[in-house]
């Protein structure tokens, strides 16, 4: 019962044996078919994170980008609005300009022809003064001898002073 | 008592006898090739039928078993370890079952098991700390225990044969009065005990303490 024999031997070549073949036929494709399923998930889970850390990047960009564009339009219509303002003044003080230029013409005008009706209203004064006073010589204002008087006043006054 | 004694099923010219355990032995070994062989069929990466998850369970089961003893870096040592897992499982629990003598109670098949694990636990010391280092670690921690650490190489694989071959020749042996005395149903939850339980606690004890060996001996 407890001797040692020659099927020490045969057990330890069985053993070889079976773990070859065990090797063969059941750990190489198991194990090789876990660790393929392991490197199939390792990898999708790597991609996911690769995936995920690519959107928080672009998201970032994406929001730098709008801040950079809110700034942008912002200063858009703060240089809008001071350009405006620049025309609008400049309209304003030009038009202002015209209107005191015009009004100053229409003073003008208007002082040229009062004096020019002072003048003629002076010549019809004149006029008047005249024919009072022809009135006042000969009581009868006639044209003719008006006229006739005009003449020898006229006339005689070069004689007069020649004689 | 003629249960008790390994018969020699056959003479080989040459050879010599082969006795019933080898004979169970290739029994065993023929049952698991064929079982591996038809369970390994259609592995899938994706989509894996109900049999490879089971057999990808109980493989993912004793190879975190092992990593847990030996550790991931020693991964090459598993197989083996597995394959005797397997065996002795077979041979504690199934061949009574199925009516052979386990071959583990025949002293040959321990003993080759062992100096097998022998073997492997001071090659694989030497492979992962060099020559020189294995000598060195019998005079550690001090050169008086060298002698005991020269006997441990002995002495370990034959406590691992020694245990494994008392433990089943014993249930066998506890086996065979009970079944001369009561033949009849008080055999079976005994036998749960001492062909199942008892089996596979030795295959597992066996394995356990080997990787266990071999985790002391590459450190």
């Amino acid at each position: 019962m407890l001797s040692l024999d020659l099927n020490l031997v045969w057990t330890i070549i069985n053993l070889v044996v079976l773990y070859l073949l065990l090797r063969h036929f059941l750990f190489k494709p198991v194990m090789g078919i876990m660790e393929k399923r392991r490197q199939i998930i390792e990898d999708g889970l790597k991609n996911a994170q690769d995936a995920q850390n690519d959107a928080l990047k672009m998201k970032q960009e994406y929001e730098d980008a709008l801040k950079g564009a809110k700034q942008e339009s912002a200063q858009i219509i703060e240089q809008a609005r001071s350009a405006a303002k620049n025309e609008y003044d400049r309209i304003v003080g030009e038009a202002g300009d015209k209107a005191g230029s015009i009004i100053e013409n229409a003073k003008e005008t208007v002082r040229v022809e009062r004096e020019q009706t002072m003048k003629e209203l002076q010549g019809e004064i004149a006029g008047l003064a005249v024919a009072s006073a022809a009135k006042i010589v000969g009581r009868t204002a006639d044209e003719d001898l008006y006229d006739q008087f005009l003449k020898e006043v006229g006339g005689t006054h070069d004689d007069t002073d020649e004689n | 008592m003629e249960e008790l004694n390994c018969e020699t099923v056959f003479t080989l010219p040459v050879l010599g006898g082969i006795s019933e355990s080898v004979v169970v032995t290739w029994i065993i070994m023929a049952v698991l090739v064929l079982l591996s062989i038809i369970l390994v069929r259609n592995l899938k990466v994706e989509n894996p039928g109900k049999v490879q998850l089971a057999l990808e369970a109980g493989i993912g089961w004793a190879q975190d078993f092992f990593e847990g003893i030996i550790g991931k870096e020693n991964r090459r040592y598993i197989p083996y370890l597995i394959t005797v897992l397997l065996y002795l499982a077979f041979s504690n629990s199934l061949a009574p079952l199925f009516g052979f003598k386990p071959p583990t109670k025949d002293l040959n098949v321990t003993a080759g098991l062992a100096i097998m694990s022998m073997c492997l636990i001071e090659y694989s010391g030497i492979y992962k700390n060099g020559l020189k280092h294995w000598v060195k670690h019998f005079a550690r921690p001090v050169p008086v225990v060298a002698p005991i650490m020269v006997l441990e190489i002995v002495i370990r694989p034959l406590s691992l044969c020694m245990r494994l071959f008392g433990n089943m020749l014993a249930g066998f042996v506890v086996m065979e009065l009970l079944k001369t005395v009561v033949p009849l149903i008080i055999p079976i939850p005994v036998s749960f005990y001492f062909d199942i339980f008892d089996g596979l606690l030795q295959a597992y004890v066996f394995v356990f303490l080997t990787g266990l060996f071999m985790n002391e001996e590459m450190e």
